[in-house]
């Protein structure tokens, strides 16, 4: 059942490829906080019950409800709509990730022997999503689509610590919710000020500073 | 006393949070600073009492980064005394201004004395939340800019990091600790494969924080853009807690005799380093952008030192030391040169031994420092490591190596004299001559006791030290 929570999981990456709606990312970044959930109550049986716990309290109030919440709250102070200007069109945007991810479905079936310490499901479809976020980030023109895109890849890192199959420590789990912290707060925050600052949240406004001559 | 060190800054905040005074703010700054060195110095009397804490330690692999934070932030919070003066800001925005100092120290503090690799990397992150708003704190345009690329690139290269330390787990097998120690003491079984892997996420990772090429981009914005005290703290120790961290790793590659790969990894990034800053350093127009490329730069040395082994390790913990006191001496001389001109326009910046001498020949001793001349603790560092090049029989890397400090060395050269040479503006030197005023004894006295050390220390290194310095290499 968990495999299917996984390929789901690695599914919405490719709506977020093929959407420009940012209320739809926000969408996306709900459901994979709700998929991360049912995969820590569902997969994780050999985790002391107090480490399952963290975890899904954590995944489901934070991942599922709080970013969420906080998105859709910047989304509607700043007035942005759609993430239009992407520098790939969208359907070369859904075909290229798609092939990532069928590369970490690839990864996943591959038998190498060094990878007995984790599970190659989970693990290659983490890969997968940190690699899609991480080139969307780059083609993408909207700040707070890049946020987004930010907190899809922490999705998969996340992921990807649960892929190793012996207990991780109770400190890395503190680390995960340190860097989400950053993902709403922090640039939630900045979201707000560029908006106020430049009137406008594209990440083109913000190439003043350079090495050659400029306004002081 | 570790306790104390972490506690104290925390205890402070409360304080400064609700008496919101601009002296108070000072004065607490201050202590603290003078009891995060004493805490320091106390390592040689009494080592026992810093093994109290479970997860930190104060020992001879991180004492040396713990001093130099130690003696920066003391030269930084006496340069914020007049500093602060200057700032025209409400009692709340400066208390802020005066918290954020203090969990900056804090979270550097708490990544050097860390001896388990997940929760360094807590604290790392911790830097990042702190030094974000400090970065941004003018809230002009460019600042907000250069703390947003800051954020967003370093929580990515941060991010990055966290997925090597995954990669690591998998690595270690069975072992089930991140501790240095334990990390260590197994290397031998770990999986060479998945070490190997993890390392290069995790050089790239904390090399985002710690400025190397190619993942530099957020440095030369964010230390530009910073207040000058901020600068000087973010160059002179931010980057060595990243730097700390990822020698920690390396020395972990070491032990489990897997070093081949992420040594060719640290000479192509220390490489790349010195190229970019010699490339960049050609066009740019803003003195605060040089110095942080001069860091950049200062990171890829460590970077191709600390590939190149053998006596160039001892090279890397001097040239740590030198590039610390005499960088943080020159984003401080910067800091003043701000004041004077009220801009970091190199062209607009003349004749700067007219309006002030004292701040003039602080620029020229610690471009001097920075260029390794000697006797300045670099030039020591650098000759080592050219040394150790050769012996090593990396002639052709030996040649690139001088060329780009060559080239760099004039680019800078250039920039300093005409600026403290050159020809004067009558506008600018009304404008700086009636600034004077704002440059109290306090904006240049930890400068000199900076470059002091970092010069006599070229010459003669005290026993204590280089003990130290050997067992931060062994340890």
């Amino acid at each position: 059942m968990e495999n299917g929570f996984i390929i789901l999981f690695g599914l919405t990456m490719l709506y977020l490829s093929a959407t420009s709606r940012l209320i739809a990312h926000v969408k996306t970044i709900m459901v994979q906080g709700i998929l991360l959930f049912l995969i820590c109550a569902t997969a994780f049986s050999h985790l002391p019950w107090y480490t399952i716990a963290f975890l899904t309290i954590e995944t489901l109030l934070v991942k599922a409800i709080l970013i969420p919440w906080f998105l859709n709250k910047v989304l509607k102070k700043t007035h942005s709509n759609r993430d239009t200007d992407a520098n790939i069109a969208h359907f070369y945007c859904l075909l290229i990730s798609s092939i990532i991810l069928f590369g970490g479905f690839m990864l996943s079936v591959v038998e190498i022997p060094s990878l007995s310490m984790i599970n190659p499901f989970c693990f290659g479809i983490a890969l997968a999503v940190i690699i899609i976020s991480l080139w969307l980030i780059t083609i993408k023109h909207k700040i707070l689509s890049n946020v987004i895109e930010f907190i899809t890849m922490e999705n998969g890192i996340f992921l990807l610590s649960l892929s190793v199959a012996k207990e991780m420590p109770m400190l890395v789990n503190i680390g995960v919710l340190l860097d989400v912290f950053i993902a709403i707060y922090i640039l939630g925050l900045f979201v707000s000020q560029i908006n106020t600052e430049l009137g406008d949240m594209e990440v083109a406004h913000l190439s003043d500073l350079k090495d050659c001559e400029y306004n002081d | 006393m570790i306790s104390l060190v972490l506690l104290i800054p925390i205890v402070f905040c409360l304080i400064m949070f609700f008496a919101k005074n601009k002296t108070l703010n000072n004065f607490l700054i201050n202590i603290y600073a003078i009891l995060h060195l004493i805490g320091g110095l106390s390592y040689f009397y009494k080592p026992l009492q810093f093994f109290d804490v479970q997860y930190f330690s104060l020992n001879s692999s991180n004492i040396v980064f713990y001093l130099i934070l130690s003696v920066v932030f003391l030269a930084v919070a006496v340069y914020n005394n007049g500093y602060s003066k200057n700032l025209k800001f409400s009692d709340k925005k400066l208390m802020h201004y005066a918290t954020m100092l203090l969990i900056f120290v804090f979270s550097m503090t708490g990544g050097i004395l860390s001896n388990n690799l997940g929760l360094a990397w807590i604290f790392i992150e911790g830097t990042t939340l702190a030094s974000a708003y400090l970065i941004y704190f003018n809230k002009t345009k460019h600042s907000i800019e250069a703390a947003w690329k800051y954020v967003f690139i370093c929580s990515i290269g941060i991010a990055l990091a966290f997925v090597g330390i995954i990669l690591l787990t998998v690595a270690t097998g069975s072992l089930n600790s991140l501790n240095y120690v334990d990390l260590m003491n197994s290397a031998q079984s770990f999986n060479h494969f998945w070490l190997n892997v993890s390392f290069v996420f995790i050089l790239f990772g904390l090399g985002t924080k710690m400025g190397l090429a190619p993942v530099h981009f957020w440095l030369p914005d964010a230390h530009s853009e910073a207040p000058s005290p901020i600068s000087a703290l973010l160059s002179a120790t931010l980057l060595n807690c990243a730097f700390l961290v990822i020698l920690n790793v390396y020395k972990v590659v070491i032990a489990a005799n897997c070093f081949a790969y992420a040594r060719i990894v640290l000479l192509v990034m220390g490489f790349l380093s010195l190229f970019i800053t010699a490339v960049f350093l050609y066009h740019t127009n803003n003195y605060k952008r040089m110095l942080a490329y001069s860091s950049i730069e200062n990171m890829g040395i460590l970077a191709i030192g600390t590939a190149l082994g053998g006596i160039a390790y001892y090279a890397v913990i001097i040239h740590l030391i030198g590039h610390s006191l005499i960088k943080a001496s020159y984003f401080l001389t910067s800091g003043n040169i701000l004041e004077l001109f009220e801009t970091k326009r190199i062209k607009s910046i003349r004749a700067l031994g007219d309006v002030d001498k004292k701040t003039a020949w602080l620029w020229i001793a610690s471009f001097l420092g920075i260029c390794a001349f000697p006797p300045s603790m670099l030039f020591l560092s650098e000759f080592i490591t050219v040394k150790a090049m050769l012996i090593q029989k990396h002639y052709i890397l030996c040649i690139l190596f001088l060329f780009l400090l060559t080239v760099i060395l004039y680019a800078m050269a250039k920039v300093v004299i005409k600026m403290v040479f050159g020809e004067k503006s009558e506008e600018k030197f009304e404008i700086a001559k009636n600034n004077i005023s704002k440059v109290t004894l306090s904006m240049y006295a930890p400068q000199i006791v900076l470059l002091t050390l970092a010069f006599v220390m070229g010459v003669y290194l005290p026993e204590f030290l280089d003990v130290i310095i050997r067992n931060t290499i062994v340890g």
